[in-house]
Formats: C-alpha cells, structure tokens, sequence
C-alpha cells in the first residue's frame, strides 16, 4: 500500500465526505489523504500533505471549488483536481467543454476509479476559461501569491491595482505588493467587473479611484485613496476609463 | 401586430440559455468582451421568423415551389399551349425564386435585427426590386435572342403589362409566403415555450439539488447509519408523494407545517449543525387552509440561499400570527457576507409560482412579500383564514 496515491476530500457536507472517503478508501492503489470542509482548509491542506488529486465540491460556503482550484494552480506542485457536485447545470457545460474531470454525486465506485485514474492538473487554459464564463460561482474573490512554500490570499475587493512588469504582474493592495504569475490580459477578463485597463500595463480597481486628473497639456492621471503617487493614464483609455468611473458615480 | 411585439418583448428577457452559451466562444480571448452582444444576434437570428434560405433545404423547396406555381400559372392559361407556356414560366420562374433566395439568404442577418413589421417591409422591397431586375433581364433577353431558331413564345413581347403583371403577383405570392412563415414560427416558438415552461414548473417543486444532494446522504447514510437512511427514505417518499400530487388541493396549516418539518428533516442529515430552524406558529388555527407546498418552497429557499452559503451555519425563523382574518407566516434568513452577485434564477422560479397560486386562490387577498437586507433575507406570505 505505500505505492497509493493519495486524495484530499473537500465538502462542505459531512455525510458527502464520509462516503467519499470510503469510496477511495476501499478502492486498491488509492488513500485517502485527508479530508476538510471549506476552500481555505483545503489550499493550506494541500500545501502540507501534496495530494495527487483533490476531489473538490463546486457549491461551498465561503471560497467555491472553482476558485480553489485557481489558486491550486498557483502552487508549485499544483495537484490534479476532479471537482464534484450533486447539481450544477452551468459548471457541468462548462467541465464538458473544457474536458474538466468532474463526478456527479452520489458518485459510482467505478465512475470514481475512473476519474481518479484520468484525473489530470489543469491547465491554465483550462482555468482561465473557468473563470471568464458566466457561472455565479466562477469568479474569484481572492487571488493567490505564493510566498516561499506559502499561499497567501488577497481579497480582491482590497487590489487597488495591477501593474505588469517584464514577467511578473505586480498586485498593489492593502497591505502592500506581490508578485503574481498571471496574464494582465486575462486578469482583465477575469475582473472586467470592478477593473478598468488605463494603461498598457495597469488594471485599476475601479472602487479605488479617487480622482482622473488632467496633468499637462493633454495627459491624464489618476489618483488612488491610499496611493501617494499619481498613476499613468494613457490617452486611448481616457475615454473607456471615464464612462467606467461615471457609471460608479451615477 | 401588438400581439406580436408582447410575444417578442417577453423573450427579451435574458433567456437562460444565452447564460450557457457563451462558454465556447469566450475561449478567444479579446472577444469575451462582449460575449453578451455576440449571442443576442446568434439567438435573434435562430428565432427569426423568415428560414435561412442558404440551406440547401430551402433551396429545393425554392425550386418545388417555383416550378407548381409554374404549372398553376400555366394551367390558368387554357388559350395557350401548355408545354410551351410550363417551359417559358419554369424558366422564368426559377431564375425568380433563386436570385429571390440568394437576396434573402444574403439579408437574412441583417433583416435579423429589425422588427417583425420592418423585416416584412423589407423582404417586400427587396423581392419586388429583384422581380423587376429579372424581369427586366428577360425583356432584354427577347431582343437580344428572340430570333426565329428560338421561338418568340418563350419570351414576353410587351414591355411594362409585363413588367406590372409580375410584380403584382410577386406582392401576393411573398405576402403568403411570409404570413405562412410568421405562423409556422410562432406555432414553433409556441411548442418550445410550453415545453419549457413545464419543465420549469416541474423543477420549481422538485429542485434537482435537493433531490440529488438527499440522495447522496442516504447513500452515506445507508452505511454508516442505516436505521437513519432509512428514515430518510421513508421523508423523502412522503415529501414527494405530496409534491407530485395536484398542487391545486389546499392542505390544512398542521400537514403543511408537518411537510415542511419532513423536508427540514431530511436537510439536517446533510447539514447537521449548521441547521437550526425555530419555529414560533402557535398562535396559528391549524384547522386553516393554506395552498399546497407554498411553505416548504420557502424554508427550501432559505436553506439553499442563506444557510448553505454560511459557513457555521446559521438560524432560520418560521413565525406566525393572525391579523384581521389574515394569516401571516414569515421566514427570515440570515444571508452570508460574500455571495456571488447572482445566484440562481430558481428563487425567483419559486417565489413566482407561490405567488401565482396565492393569487389563483384568494385573488388580492393573497400576497407574497420579501425585504432583503445585506445579512437577512425575509419572505411574507399573506393569506385569508379560510377553515
């Protein structure tokens, strides 16, 4: 048995976890891991016991599954996840599409082995389109940094902006900066809610702006409550960036 | 026409479809700017009345249709000789009635976005110019080629009778042949909206989540605690039996309390603590009527938009109380901090259905009323004690 690959359960329900984790526990060359009810739990989890797979649930209080295997993919390691749900019209079309490994509960025992055998990391593709789709549950609320062996989380209601530089996207929140190993490109499309492209390299949280400042004979800036310094505005997003800032304001 | 513009109106509502099939498309990265756009026109155009004459369906019944108006026309003509007059107008006609579908097939997106009448007009316009273009060619034609080796009876000889005599019946053959669409598409539509909305009916009492997820905890439970599985069992009959019997039946307050007790019953297997329901109707004539399965729709909210999305879980309150004759019955809700911005349309699918059949029982003496706050959600349901 030491050759078992092994699982994390991650359900909100107990009984849902309970038979899930017989379910693995009876089928030979897998183990259960360990199990936990909530997105965070499973991303410290994960960190710790470097599970093969995850078997995620879709619908959970707090951080949905969707978005805890974005920020699984920011891990180092990132493991295979299988997501699972009792009923999800939505996310089921969209696992389809993106041949996302998924399993209905309650779940078959060979439906599980089989998922578990083809169970495959995802690819950023993969994620990305999970998130730009129309589901409720697909958005991010946080986005994951890795520090050291660590994931930390920002909320992104706190993201004053993001700033691409050479390689790395810089994220400036509350608490001060980070690196982030993500497009701006898909960023934007991700967050095109509650951000506003106003430069070729700056995605700016529209809940943060303060004030669009004229600077100069025709240039622009913006200010950001917190930030000391004026942020670049670049001419062809003046226009976009105004219409966004006076929807907020009406 | 009003009529018309009321159908079209009420499938302007996002249609839940459209949430679903952008997905492929938002791949392209640039173009899920406006995934919305993109598939309003996709679905106009799957929903438009006029058929998409580029498919090679339609052409061929371009062609049949072509050629019977052909041989109506030249039976309609007992003077002349009938082959000769069949072949003249087959020739004619078939040119008519597939340059009239490649002008259609090459409009059709663009008819797509106007209204019913407009699009009409504009079919109208479009096949009178194309009739008087070819018209005008076949014209030429006879000078061109009329020669003796070709008989002069395939060709018209008289310029403008012609000319008049073949728009008029362009106008009559293309107003039959929209008003035959227009109908045929609004039987189609109708079929599809009826389809539709039983399934809708049929998953406001029945919500798929709540069945699967039950079933899920009964399999855990058929296990590890098979006495409990088994009463689960037993709930879920009960609930369903009352579910799929005629909704249209009033139940008294007492089995309607007890339904909703079962169905809270069955929620606390799956999630345990974090349930808590208090109940304060005591004060209640438990001899009352009360429509069928109008509470149990309301805890099942509750718990699917309030608890489950609580980590810790929280309380729900069913309270209620008598004033003037009226029963009043509130569920109150606490709601989570986080919440994705739109959750579901199956809320508004029950709450619809409940107020409808409040009204369809006590006309405005039946209401349903909710007041949402950021952390609490509450529902009232107001009714005539009716014993």
């Amino acid at each position: 048995m030491s050759t078992a690959r092994s699982v994390l359960i991650v359900d909100d329900e107990q009984p849902a976890r309970e038979r899930m984790q017989r379910l693995v526990a009876e089928l030979p060359g897998w183990a259960v891991a360990g199990t936990c009810s909530n997105g965070s739990d499973a991303l410290a989890l994960t960190a710790k016991l470097d599970p093969a797979v995850v078997l995620l649930d879709i619908r959970m209080p707090g951080m949905p599954g969707i978005e805890v295997a974005r920020h699984l993919g920011a891990l180092e390691r990132p493991p295979a996840v299988v997501f699972t749900t009792a009923y999800d019209e939505y996310a089921l079309q969209a696992f389809e599409a993106q041949a996302v490994g998924y399993l209905l509960k309650p779940v078959r025992r060979e439906r599980l082995e089989e998922a578990l055998k083809h169970a495959s990391r995802l690819s950023s593709p993969q994620l990305h389109s999970l998130a730009t789709q129309e589901h409720p549950l697909a958005r991010r609320e946080h986005v994951a940094v890795r520090v050291r062996d660590q994931l930390k989380l920002i909320p992104v209601k706190d993201i004053r902006y993001f700033r691409a530089d050479r390689k790395y996207v810089t994220v400036r929140h509350a608490r001060g900066e980070d690196l982030l190993d993500e497009s701006l490109r898909a960023l934007e499309e991700e967050f095109r809610h509650e951000f506003v492209r106003a430069h070729r390299s700056l995605l700016v949280g529209v809940a943060h702006v303060e004030a669009l400042e004229r600077s100069g004979e025709e240039g622009y800036t913006l200010r950001l409550r917190g930030e000391p310094e004026p942020l670049p505005v670049s001419r062809r997003h003046v226009a976009d960036l105004r219409k966004r800032l006076e929807g907020r304001w009406a | 026409m009003s009529k018309t513009g009321a159908v079209e109106r009420a499938e302007d509502r996002p249609p839940r479809a459209a949430l679903v099939s952008p997905a492929p498309s938002s791949v392209a990265a640039g173009r899920a700017a406006a995934p919305t756009a993109d598939s309003r026109v996709e679905a106009s155009l799957d929903d438009f009345f006029i058929p998409d004459f580029c498919a090679p369906r339609m052409a061929f019944a371009v062609v049949l249709i072509s050629e019977l108006l052909a041989v109506t026309l030249s039976l309609a003509r007992p003077g002349a000789a009938f082959l000769t007059e069949l072949a003249r107008l087959s020739m004619f006609l078939q040119w008519l009635g597939l340059t009239s579908a490649a002008v259609l097939c090459y409009a059709r997106p663009r008819l797509a976005r106007l209204t019913v009448a407009q699009s009409s007009q504009a079919v109208f316009a479009l096949l009178m110019l194309n009739t008087a273009v070819i018209s005008a060619l076949t014209l030429w034609a006879g000078t061109r080629f009329g020669t003796p080796t070709i008989p002069m009876a395939l060709f018209p000889r008289d310029h403008w009778p012609f000319l008049l005599r073949n728009e008029g019946i362009c106008v009559i053959v293309t107003a039959m042949l929209l008003r035959y669409f227009f109908v045929t598409h609004q039987w189609q539509k109708h079929v599809r909206t009826e389809a539709r909305s039983r399934i809708e009916a049929l998953q406001a009492r029945i919500r798929p989540h709540f069945l699967f997820n039950s079933m899920n905890t009964i399999a855990a439970l058929t296990r590890s605690d098979p006495a409990r599985a088994e009463e689960a069992v037993e709930d879920l009959a009960e609930l369903f039996r009352a579910t799929l019997r005629d909704s249209h039946s009033p139940l008294r307050l007492k089995d309607e309390f007890e339904l909703t007790r079962i169905y809270q019953r069955i929620e606390a297997l799956r999630l345990g603590e974090r349930l808590k329901v208090t109940w304060d109707v005591a004060d209640l004539p438990m001899r009352a009527f009360v429509p069928g399965l109008t509470v149990q729709p309301l805890l099942e909210n509750a718990i699917y938009h309030g608890i489950e999305a609580l980590e810790h879980g929280g309380t729900v309150v069913v309270s209620g109380r008598v004033v003037a004759g009226v029963i009043e019955i509130t569920i109150t809700n606490p709601l989570a901090a986080t919440r994705p911005p739109s959750d579901r349309s199956g809320n508004h699918l029950a709450l619809d259905n409940i107020r409808q059949r409040l009204a369809l029982a006590y006309g405005g003496r039946g209401s349903l009323t909710v007041e949402q706050q950021p952390d609490q959600y509450r529902v009232t349901m107001r009714f005539p004690v009716t014993e």
